[in-house]
């Protein structure tokens, strides 16, 4: 792989049919949205300050009305260019979608994952604007309270959670995985969820609970 | 009405928590009977595994915390932080942030305070603090539309400073040209216990005298929701404020002072929360700014800490650096102790549990010390001052034993008169399969080598009376338990529903919980391991009395039989010969139900706990890496309300002082005066790919029918253990935490084995 875009990261991971979840992979593939973040960061910065009504920059400061496609319903929203989808998500839809959680903003911790065309993305580091036309599920779109995904069944069973901040990635990662992968062993389940964290400390139970969904969904099947 | 005969009373010793920080005080209580908890293995849901009721809601995503309340017209607040250690705020410019599109309050530490909002005339303008004292300290903050709006605001202010000298490592600190932290200097004596004198007498008459130091960095809790509130004001005379806190009843007072208002009518709510491991009480310096915001917006603001943030202002765990001069007997008694303690809690006191801890020694004397530096102060983080202590005492508690030729495990029995303790090590030494250790530390063949060590640690635990519980029973059977408490993903929710539960003869589901709300009963906070311990008695003695209550209206209908003879089991309640389903029994009260209060009581509850770790790994003596292989924890813990939530939370604490003993540690640019790793990407956290298998075991030789809290103890003896086991894998010790792979190399270099 040579190039840094999205489209052949994804064609590399098709055509390799294995799952890496590393953050430095991950982050090559995210290079170009978080470059523009920045980028749109300082045009709009520039653009306040001179404050200019039809200045060269303000087509990319203002807000613009995008349509995202988020757990099977279109959601029309109205974000500035250099917001994240995760900000998106949580503070612009109304509702809101409050499932992907903030805690570092910065791609380190796996707690705002949701799923991009099926595949697990950190959305802090995915523009609202680079989703658009794109499948976005996040972990409301995976099961309900009352109608738990597997995964969300055995997280409850098997006490995979505390705080709980950090479970909705968890689940979304894992969910994700199993379709990837249905017999996956305890190896197997611990690398796909190296780019998670958990404070509380519930890894072990964690892994027990997609070990558990995996033996429950493949006896579905 | 007829007087009430008057109560006896007795007096118990109690421990008493402020901000974590746990010491014990005597109150005096009513002595009043009551029904016990019962055999710990005989209930029908406590002491089983049972799933968090707030599971569901959590793995779907739907549970909202503090930092995904919202509002309407509400803004988000951000702060601005001082990059320098210590400097002089001569001007902070605020005008071009105002002027942003979007910016609807900005507020600085050289802001003249506002006037009396009551109209009874200003206030005389006093003088602002406008030192800063570390790098991350506020300087301003705003209020705007969108948190990337904040965001360019924050970046429009300009500041200007005077830097002045800083000094931010201990070693520096104790230098007589060091720049004093505070007015009286850097060092500052906590307290000397013990003999001097008879120490020094006493070395000529050991076997083996043993010189070592030992170093913890200081950690972070790095909760994953940050701090933060949701201060739901729009002028006027009430708020609600949304807080990631550990102490629901901390908040009002607080946030009414900032706000001006009445403390009775804020109301403070934590439905869930994402963390604290003592960092949340009160709303501290962000809740604080974010209530001056809201004020001055008129609208609500939601200010959560960004992660760079909590990392540089929201406490830490502090480090410590303890020297020791122990003598043994070739028998492995402890002769003589004597112990240098330093506390390294940046601008606070840090903590730090007095040596020699748990052993006996026969001549002993510590002093203890804090030494300040130009750092945020640290607060309390699980069991403070104790997984420190308990890492140092361990480490040298190993060295003497393998000087003087004895089993670790033994010697510790030796020095410790405790037989739980004894059990204990027993216990966990099968389970790790102690005997495979190797005998000579360091002696296996090829490049990984493995060592096994242990630890041991020790906790109070206990309640206090600060909860009032309430129980509600309605005619359509519904069952309601209320308390203002909060859940920090422990399981207060579900041990709370359970006791009402299984007191009522009911199932889970059949109970509603309603918490983490200021207007409910008061409930204390959640520091020091006390919250099971205060709270659960409260409920089982509500859950009681509404029993009790709901019988005295159910006795006339069954025919000949007293209140306290009908049984509630299974859904059923019997008596006289007849039984009533739960709804039939319901449909029989009057039309307000059935509510019962309950307050604590002393013999519902009890303190002091005992844990011991043992720990194997992997050493790669040609990349110094280590690998957790495994780990055992076997805890006291008198009645587990939940065995499953309590396993889970033994887990954390082994994997929290994984973190402690091998990666975590805050690194500091001596001459920038700033942290270089305030982010999840350089702050190594433990994570998935380290996992080695672990074993929570609950001692249930414990027999103890009263509920003790188990939060805390669980990090204490692990860091220790591990740290020992590195030790008996290469055969060298490396006397500061983590114990990264350059310090392991370094110490294997140099073929040190003792200090």
């Amino acid at each position: 792989m040579t190039d840094d875009s999205n489209e052949d990261k994804k064609k590399g991971d098709d055509a390799g049919g294995s799952y890496d979840a590393s953050r430095r992979r991950f982050l090559k593939g995210v290079g170009i949205a978080g470059a523009g973040a920045a980028f749109a960061d300082h045009l709009l910065a520039d653009a306040q300050a001179k404050a200019p009504a039809n200045g060269p920059a303000s087509s990319v400061a203002g807000p613009v009305e995008i349509m995202l496609e988020i757990n099977g319903q279109k959601r029309s929203v109205r974000v500035e260019p250099r917001t994240t989808l995760l900000n998106t998500l949580r503070n612009h839809l109304d509702p809101p979608l409050t499932g992907p959680k903030l805690v570092c903003d910065m791609g380190t911790c796996g707690a705002c994952t949701v799923l991009l065309e099926d595949k697990p993305v950190y959305s802090c580091l995915v523009l609202a604007v680079d989703a658009v036309g794109k499948k976005i599920t996040t972990v409301e779109g995976l099961g309900s309270a009352e109608n738990p995904n597997p995964v969300q069944s055995a997280f409850v069973d098997k006490d995979a959670l505390m705080c709980g901040f950090c479970t909705p990635g968890f689940v979304t990662t894992i969910s994700a995985y199993l379709k990837k992968n249905p017999n996956p062993t305890l190896q197997d389940v611990c690398e796909a969820c190296k780019g998670n964290f958990c404070r509380c400390g519930t890894y072990p139970r964690v892994f027990a609970a997609a070990l558990t969904a995996a033996q429950a969904q493949t006896g579905h099947d | 009405m007829q007087q009430a005969p008057a109560k006896k009373k007795k007096k118990i010793r109690v421990p008493r928590v402020v901000n974590g920080v746990e010491t014990m005080v005597e109150i005096e209580i009513d002595d009043e009977g009551g029904p016990g908890w019962g055999s710990n293995d005989k209930h029908a849901l406590l002491n089983h595994h049972l799933r968090r009721v707030d599971g569901p809601l959590k793995v779907s995503g739907i549970a909202e915390y503090t930092y995904d309340k919202q509002a309407p017209g509400m803004l988000y607040g951000r702060l601005l932080r001082s990059p320098h250690a210590h400097a002089r705020v001569l001007k902070i410019d605020v005008t071009a942030a105002q002027r942003i599109s979007g910016v609807k309050a900005v507020i600085s530490i050289t802001d003249k305070p506002a006037p009396d909002a009551s109209g009874a005339g200003t206030k005389p303008a006093e003088p602002r603090d406008t030192i800063v004292n570390f790098a991350g300290e506020p300087v301003a903050a705003v209020a705007a539309d969108t948190p990337e709006i904040a965001g360019d605001a924050i970046r429009a202010i300009k500041v200007d400073y005077e830097v002045l000298p800083h000094v931010v490592r201990a070693d520096d600190a104790l230098k007589e040209e060091a720049p004093k932290v505070y007015p009286e200097g850097n060092l500052e004596q906590r307290d000397s216990q013990g003999f001097a004198t008879k120490v020094a007498a006493a070395w000529e008459k050991c076997d083996v005298v043993l010189e070592a130091e030992y170093r913890t960095p200081i950690i972070h809790h790095a909760c994953l929701e940050t701090h933060g509130h949701m201060i739901d004001y729009r002028g006027g005379d009430t708020a609600t404020v949304y807080a990631s806190t550990q102490g629901t009843f901390t908040i009002p007072g607080d946030a009414a002072k900032e706000l001006g208002l009445m403390e009775s009518n804020v109301t403070a709510i934590v439905e869930h929360m994402g963390g604290g491991f003592g960092s949340k009480f009160g709303i501290g310096v962000e809740g604080a700014l974010a209530c001056r915001l809201a004020k001055q917006a008129k609208a609500p603001v939601k200010l959560m800490l960004t992660r760079q943030d909590e990392f540089l202002l929201a406490g830490n765990r502090s480090g410590s650096w303890q020297k020791f001069k122990a003598g043994v007997n070739k028998d492995g008694s402890l002769v003589a102790l004597q112990a240098l303690q330093y506390q390294l809690g940046g601008l606070g006191d840090g903590s730090q549990a007095g040596q020699p801890y748990i052993y006996n020694a026969a001549n002993r004397y510590r002093e203890r010390f804090a030494i300040h530096t130009n750092e945020d102060s640290s607060r309390a983080m699980r069991a403070p001052g104790h997984p420190q202590a308990s890492y140092a005492i361990e480490c040298l508690m190993d060295d003497l034993a393998y000087k003087i030729g004895m089993d670790p495990v033994e010697f510790r029995k030796k020095n410790l008169t405790d037989k739980v303790y004894h059990r204990q090590l027993d216990s966990g030494a099968r389970e790790i399969g102690w005997d495979r250790r190797n005998q000579t530390p360091g002696s296996a063949n090829g490049p990984l080598k493995r060592g096994m060590g242990c630890g041991i640690g020790t906790w109070g635990g206990g309640g206090g009376p600060q909860c009032k519980v309430d129980v509600t029973i309605a005619r359509d059977g519904s069952v309601m338990v209320a308390v203002g408490t909060q859940d920090l993903g422990t399981g207060t929710r579900t041990y709370t529903r359970a006791i009402v539960a299984e007191e009522l003869g009911l199932q889970l589901t059949d109970v509603i919980e309603k918490i983490g709300n200021s207007t409910l009963g008061a409930a204390n906070a959640s520091g020091g391991s006390t919250t099971s311990a205060s709270l659960a008695p409260a409920v089982k003695v509500a859950a009681n009395k509404a029993r009790m209550a709901m019988a005295e209206q159910l006795a006339p209908l069954l025919g000949s039989v007293k209140p306290e003879e009908i049984s509630f089991a299974n859904g059923k309640v019997t008596g006289g010969g007849k039984s009533l389903s739960w709804r039939q029994a319901a449909a029989a009260l009057p039309a307000a139900g059935v509510t019962a209060r309950g307050e604590w009581r002393a013999d519902l509850a009890a303190s002091g706990v005992h844990g011991v770790c043992f720990a194997e790994v992997e050493v790669d003596v040609e990349t110094g890496r280590v690998r957790p292989i495994k780990m055992v924890h076997v805890q006291d813990i008198g009645l587990p309300l939940n065995r499953l939530a309590t396993e889970s939370q033994i887990n954390g604490g082994m994997i929290q002082s994984l973190g402690m003993a091998l990666w975590e540690g805050r690194v500091m640019d001596a001459k920038l005066g700033i942290q270089l790793n305030p982010g999840f990407g350089d702050y190594k956290l433990p994570g998935c790919a380290e996992m080695p298998e672990l074993v929570a075991i609950i001692d249930d030789e414990d027999k103890r029918e009263a509920v003790i809290g188990v939060g805390e103890p669980s990090i204490i003896p692990s860091v220790g253990a591990l740290a020992n086991a590195v030790f008996n894998a290469c055969g060298v010790r490396v006397h500061d935490l983590p114990l990264t792979p350059d310090k392991i190399l370094m110490a294997l270099t140099n073929g040190r084995t003792t200090a």
